[in-house]
């Protein structure tokens, strides 16, 4: 809801111009009403129309402005005919008419050229910027008519006393937690410039290997194509340039020259997705940067977490040499304590915390005691099999011993294993544990099947259960049975969801007399992690969120102590890959600034990046026009169950180049331009 | 298959295939104009839209593939309106210079906007002033470009030079060099060629003629195995001078590509009257000769002449280079139990996996280049290449290289094909063979080791339609004969289809036709376009002159065993070899009279000189010539243990010619640059003493040269490359292509 003098975005038709206070009729859209804590907005102006916030908005220099936009946003543009030679037309006739200089038939040679771009642009920008521009022109037709009649200027036409703020996005673009620039990499894709492709990744997000294979991609949620037939398979054509770089031997593609170093430091604690970010951009900015790991290996949960056969460690690698191709300082089996972060303080510029959520949580049974033999933290579990499998680090003697293993790495025949869980982490537990060649693996999840397959995907879900996986759903472990410390068995509870006979949501109930005793030799707790947080100095008095990882407002991502920052898990609580990116993406940039300044600022993209968050660009009730439905999804080919379950190869081929062209043909190139004037 | 109506007519689309490309076979006509059937779609124009009965708005037909059933409409009123409006804006302050610009006459421009019927400029917007840019044989200007993409996507997806790019702008928009401020590239000029305006032009073209003044000769480009189609485009030289000149060479680029040396390597011509007295004496002389030697820059028909003369006098034929081809092909057929091999260039752009091994492919052949190209981009083909030098042009293309020591071919394609037999059904004969191969010795003394095998098998284990490239580095060494077996190993039990890059344009077609003798030298030897007691041709300093190969009509056998036929482009006054036949009792007509009698046991089919197509149709079908027949032979042959591997020590050359240099004709050609420095590593230079810029002096077995030595920062290694296009008879082809030297230095550049 956004109070407005006027607006006609997604179709609504808000006019309150002239009315009295009461008679006043909302927009139902969270429009950017206040652009920053300095400025209020006066109007907003983009793909799918226009609001107006002031009563005093010169509607004609307006329509100049956005206009021109869309010659300055000239990477999306200038791609076609209609979109180059009519965007320019639009503004030398919107111009001509904003000094005085226009005639009567400008307005009609506007609509014509209009409708040539809305008709046949080669994307939505093209296709798009004219809808404002018309609505401007229909509603307000008389400022219009009035610079041309009188040969007068518009009148704030010779004032400087407005900011125009524009940003490219798109609905992927706009979903993705890091951002990227969807489209301009399926574009390199179809247009088989591979360099361009990954390099529009890498503005963003460094790992494009990784990215393209395990990323939950919440962008396909919100591709404009699904309001056609199905989204696009976005994610795994982040490959594709990936590849081409790795294939070839070239060096690393990065987004843009690195700067000369600007002789400033900055720490960055923990070497996983975000930190790799992090370093990456303070790094390309010309920034000096250690980054401090705990393990003896890179990459953190991507490495030693994520399974190989999902995650080839090679691959990740990679994106690691991206990185460290920077000049990027890595310093492993280095946990760092408070001390040292205290010493930080003085040594560095500034310092970025990216350590995670490394701690397994409970799964609050009964008897639930650490001490228990076959009771095994899923991190724990998880570190044991990556570091062997992906590095040849065998698991230690008091390991072995601990966890009743018979070799030096984890070997689980003729086990039982059970797992408690629902997220991804779980699927990785289940999934290594057949890999481990247990006997049994057992997955106990408190809700049904479509909510498993929500929380991961589809087809690890299925995946898992043609491994053997078997899952017992609405069902939780209440009691651990142990003998002399060993695990022996466990207690389950089952519950059913009772619906709400007030129409509210259903819920878990318990059903008594259904709980039975399980056998098991493991229990793997894979519900959560939770964030180790020691290293943080307690009189620094860092705030912390209610789920006890490090607070920020979420934006800036600077903690509650100047100079310290925060991203990833550790500021989230465990959540993706690519939203660790992105927010180590912004943190860097805010934290490149600020080594410079003592500034906390956004630039004016990142506000627009978060306004246009809130408004969410994504229109799932939208029509789709000039495209034809029913080309289907391409699925690339995966490996059969029995080429996969003893072994740790990769499950996905992925795309065959012709799989991946006729993909990338499908993507609409669904950029906008949205301006906001301040 | 995809059954779908255009304008209510049922059409049908096969997997893949786009709206457009089914509507054109069926014989639909949708306005493009920036669509080219060899390359993705560049999506620019807009003009390819249609309407459907399954949209509401317009959908691009160049991209998009039909569903089932689907209705399209590819004109009505509402389309005409916006693809009339499209060319109104396309015409937006189009510079009125129609006059003087190349294009004229034959700019798609012109032709849509009068197509359109778009008589005024209809919008407006500023005028921009934009600078001609000059990039050596290619000028650019931008305020004629209409920024249709085709250049960029052909330099990238055919070519694989990724030289230029599309600086984004908006109305601003350009074509800029990629990652350089000048040009940098292998200057194939196929991108003058897509260009549908006149805004990228050859600069010595450049306002010296119009479209439409100039007749077209269809022709095969003369200069390396790969038969190219193109255009001799000539007129009278002057108002003074009534004669014909080519002026520049075209291509029916929506099919076809062509190289640098094609392109602008034309002007290769030379000019002779008849000398009756110098006529005689070579009349006596190869009535006196014991032989011919010549070189494979011949026709099929002067080939046929030759043999015929040895048929009659008894003379020996000395084409080295050729026997070679012969002896290799013979030993090739022993194993595959075919007369040829199965490979073609559209087997390797259609391929997904490609082996090359023992040639400098980018410059030997750029077809081949192009072809692999094709395949890395459009196919993700896995491009592994094995040489013991590395090739920077063919970085985007290649997947895996694999460095070997210079000499141990035998010992690389005997690993190579156990690591691709390993798992074909293959006699236990054979199995034991490969089993017995003594892995450890060859893998240290080529240097190459079983990882990298492992590496191959792997990197193209998912692959369907493999081929396997042997250069021409493999056809003059010792063990030939055995390498030709093994690779037929390859070909006959494997998935894999060979292609072999012969090196001149008709070595495939000399080695077919002519009973060739083994060169023993000689006090009587002719040369025709080779050494000699006496020479005639038209490559080097002759006693005898006779037509260059754009004077002469006739046929060639490319590597894809294509017969192709050649024209006349500028006519030739002197004596013809025909001439000399018709004296010494070897009697045609014509010496396309020849054509017919082609050798039909070596595949050839009797057709006619005047019955061979000579275009590709408008969906790009090839009429050119004809295919030679793959007939069965007998399959007797038996793999011979590999021998020792020999080692190169010290400073080595490699015989490989720069960038658009391939021969005497091209060496004598007015716009190809004329590299001619022995260029070498850092490290050559340490090994050989001497620095860029000395003045060398090169030993060879058997000749002595003198160069200048440049450093290349390209380059690795202790081996140097000589060029050998500007010796008139070089020995490129016809010895082993690395030789061990002695360098001396004579002093320095400056």
């Amino acid at each position: 809801m956004s109070k407005v003098y006027f607006s006609t975005w997604r179709g609504e038709q808000i006019n309150n111009i002239g009315k009295s206070d009461d008679a006043w009729e909302n927009s139902a859209y969270n429009l950017p009403l206040e652009y920053n804590e300095h400025a209020h907005s006066k109007a907003f102006i983009g793909w799918d129309g226009v609001a107006l916030f002031n009563p005093d908005v010169d509607v004609v220099r307006l329509a100049t402005e956005y206009a021109a936009q869309y010659q300055v946003y000239s990477e999306a543009c200038g791609r076609c005919a209609p979109g180059r030679w009519g965007g320019r037309i639009l503004y030398d006739l919107l111009d001509k008419i904003a000094r005085g200089e226009g005639a009567v038939s400008d307005m009609e040679h506007l609509k014509e050229v209009s409708k040539t771009m809305q008709e046949t642009s080669k994307c939505e920008i093209g296709k798009t910027v004219p809808n404002p521009l018309l609505d401007l022109m229909t509603h307000f037709e008389s400022e219009f008519m009035a610079c041309i009649e009188n040969q007068k200027p518009s009148k704030h036409y010779h004032m400087e006393d407005t900011n125009y703020i524009a940003k490219i996005t798109a609905p992927c673009m706009d979903a993705c937690p890091a951002h990227v620039d969807i489209p301009a990499y399926i574009e390199g894709v179809r247009d088989l410039r591979f360099d361009d492709s990954l390099m529009a990744t890498r503005q963003t997000m460094p790992l494009a290997h990784t990215c393209g294979r395990v990323c939950p991609h919440p962008c396909e949620t919100e591709c404009r194509r699904t309001n056609l037939d199905e989204p696009i398979s976005i994610m795994e054509l982040k490959r594709l340039g990936a590849d081409y770089e790795t294939d070839h031997g070239f060096g690393f593609f990065h987004p843009s020259e690195q700067k000369a170093s600007i002789g400033k430091k900055v720490a960055v604690i923990g070497a996983g997705p975000a930190g790799l970010t992090g370093a990456y951009y303070l790094a390309l900015d010309g920034i000096d940067v250690d980054v401090y790991e705990e393990l003896p290996v890179l990459g953190g949960e991507v490495a030693v977490g994520v399974p190989e056969y999902r995650m080839p460690i090679d691959k990740y690698n990679q994106d690691i040499e991206a990185v460290r191709s920077l000049g990027v300082n890595f310093i492993t089996n280095t946990k760092v304590t408070a001390d040292m972060m205290r010493q930080f303080e003085n040594d560095y510029d500034a310092t970025l915390v990216a350590t995670g959520t490394r701690i397994s949580k409970k799964v609050y049974c009964d008897n639930e005691r650490p001490e228990i033999q076959g009771y095994w933290g899923a991190i724990d579990f998880l570190d044991k099999v990556n570091l062997q499998v992906k590095y040849d680090i065998m698991v230690p003697e008091a390991d072995q011993k601990r966890h009743m293993l018979p070799a030096d790495f984890v070997d689980l025949t003729g086990k039982t294993l059970v797992c408690v869980g629902g997220g991804f982490t779980s699927m990785d537990v289940v999934r290594c544990a057949i890999r481990a060649n247990a006997k049994k693996v057992v997955m106990l999840y408190r809700r049904d099947e479509k909510t498993i397959i929500k929380n991961t995907t589809y087809e690890e879900y299925h995946e898992a259960v043609e491994e053997g996986v078997e899952f017992i759903f609405h069902s939780a472990v209440a009691k651990m049975n142990d003998e002399n410390d060993v695990l022996k068995s466990l207690i389950v509870d089952r519950y059913e969801l009772v619906p709400d006979p007030n129409g509210g949501r259903p819920n878990l109930e318990k059903i008594e007399g259904a709980s039975f005793e399980m056998e098991c030799d493991y229990l793997i707790p894979a519900v959560s992690q939770s964030a180790d947080l020691k290293l943080l100095p307690e009189e620094w008095e860092i705030e912390r969120t209610s789920w006890a990882t490090i607070k920020t407002n979420g934006k800036d991502y600077m903690t509650s102590r100047k100079g310290i920052f925060a991203a990833g898990d550790c500021e989230y609580g465990p959540m993706t890959i690519v939203n660790a990116v992105g927010q180590a993406k912004r943190a860097a940039s805010v934290m490149s600034r600020y080594v410079v300044s003592g500034e906390i600022t956004l630039s004016d993209d990142e506000i627009m990046e978060d306004h246009l968050r809130k408004l969410k660009v994504y229109d799932k009730k939208e029509k789709i026009q000039g495209w034809l439905p029913g080309l289907p999804r391409q699925h690339s080919e995966v490996l059969t169950v029995d080429e996969r379950r003893d072994n740790n190869r990769e499950v996905k081929y992925g795309f065959t180049q012709e799989e991946a062209l006729a993909e990338a043909e499908r993507c609409m190139r669904c950029y906008y331009i949205a301006m906001v004037a301040h | 298959m995809i059954n779908f109506t255009i304008n209510g007519q049922p059409v049908i689309a096969s997997q893949g295939e786009t709206i457009l490309q089914a509507a054109r076979k069926a014989g639909f006509y949708i306005p493009t104009m920036c669509y080219l059937e060899k390359t993705t779609p560049c999506a620019s124009c807009r003009l390819c839209v249609v309407e459907t009965d399954k949209t509401d708005g317009l959908i691009l037909s160049c991209q998009t593939p039909p569903t089932e059933g689907l209705g399209v409409t590819i004109n009505s009123e509402r389309l005409e309106q916006e693809r009339t409006n499209i060319m109104r804006l396309y015409d937006v302050n189009h510079p009125l210079e129609c006059g003087v610009c190349d294009k004229s006459g034959a700019c798609d421009l012109q032709n849509k906007t009068l197509e359109f019927g778009v008589s005024a400029q209809h919008f407006s917007a500023k005028e921009q002033h934009r600078k001609i840019e000059h990039w050596g044989l290619i000028n650019y200007d931008p305020s004629l470009c209409i920024l249709c993409e085709k250049c960029v996507h052909v330099c990238n997806e055919i070519i694989g030079d990724d030289a230029i790019t599309l600086q984004f702008g908006g109305y601003k928009s350009a074509v800029i060099p990629k990652n350089s401020e000048k040009l940098d590239c292998t200057f194939c000029g196929e991108c003058i060629a897509v260009c549908p305006v006149g805004a990228l032009v050859s600069s010595e073209f450049q306002y010296s003629a119009n479209a439409w003044e100039l007749t077209q000769v269809p022709a095969t480009c003369a200069h390396c195995s790969a038969g190219c189609s193109l255009m001799y485009e000539v007129k009278h030289t002057s108002t003074s001078n009534a004669s014909d000149r080519i002026y520049r060479v075209t291509n029916d680029f929506e099919h076809t590509t062509l190289c640098g040396a094609g392109r602008f390597g034309f002007d290769f011509d030379h000019q002779s009257a008849k000398d009756p007295a110098e006529f005689a004496k070579a009349i006596t002389a190869i009535q006196k000769a014991d032989a011919v030697r010549f070189n494979s820059l011949i026709t099929n028909e002067e080939a046929m002449i030759l043999q015929r003369l040895k048929e009659k006098l008894g003379v020996k034929l000395y084409n080295e280079e050729a026997r070679a081809y012969q002896n290799f092909m013979s030993a090739y057929s022993s194993i595959s139990g075919k007369t040829g091999f199965g490979g073609s260039l559209d087997a390797i752009s259609q391929s997904d996996a490609i082996i090359v091994i023992g040639g400098r492919i980018s410059t030997d052949n750029p077809a081949v280049r192009y072809a692999m190209t094709t395949a890395a981009r459009h196919n993700g083909a896995k491009v592994v290449y094995m040489h013991p030098l590395e090739d920077e042009l063919l970085q985007n293309v290649v997947t895996q290289f694999v460095k070997y020591e210079v000499g141990t071919e035998e010992g690389v394609v005997a690993m190579l094909a156990k690591t691709l037999l390993s798992h074909e059904d293959i006699s236990e004969e054979v199995r034991a063979y490969f089993d017995g191969l003594d892995e450890g010795y060859l893998c240290a003394e080529s240097n190459v080791g079983d990882e990298e095998y492992a590496r191959i098998a792997k990197s193209i284990a998912r692959s369907k339609r493999k081929t396997l490239v042997l250069g021409s580095d493999l056809l003059h060494h010792n063990r030939a004969m055995n390498i030709a077996r093994l690779c037929a190993m390859i070909e006959t039990y494997t998935e894999f289809s060979v292609v072999v890059v012969a090196p001149s344009v008709n070595t495939v077609g000399v080695s077919l036709i002519c009973d060739l003798d083994f060169d023993k030298g000689g006090d009587s030897v002719i040369g025709y376009n080779a050494a000699g007691n006496y020479t005639m041709g038209s490559i080097g300093e002759v006693m005898l002159n006779l037509p260059a190969l754009n004077s002469q009509e006739g046929t060639f056998v490319n590597i894809n065993y294509q017969v192709l036929p050649t024209n006349v482009a500028v006519a030739f006054r002197g004596y013809t070899l025909n001439d000399i036949a018709n004296e010494l009792g070897v009697n045609a007509q014509h010496t396309i009279d020849y054509t017919a009698a082609l050798p039909i046991t070596k595949g050839f089919n009797g057709s006619s000189f005047d019955n061979l197509g000579n275009f590709y149709t408008s969906l790009g079908e090839d009429t050119r010539g004809y295919l030679l027949e793959n007939s069965d032979v007998e399959a007797n042959g038996i793999l011979e243990e590999v021998e020792n591997l020999p080692e190169f020590n010290g400073t080595v050359v490699y015989r490989c010619n720069p960038v658009n240099q391939f021969n005497g004709y091209t060496a004598r050609t007015a716009q190809l640059e004329k590299e001619a420095a022995l260029r070498g590593s850092a490290q050559f230079a340490a090994a050989a003493k001497i620095g860029d810029g000395d003045k060398i002096q090169i030993e060879f077995t058997g000749e002595t040269q003198e160069r200048i030595f440049k450093l290349d920062a390209a380059l690795k290694g202790t081996i140097a490359l000589i060029p050998a296009y500007d010796v008139a008879y070089g020995a490129l082809n016809e010895q082993y292509r690395f030789e061990k030297v002695k360098i001396m230095k004579m002093g320095s550049e400056s």
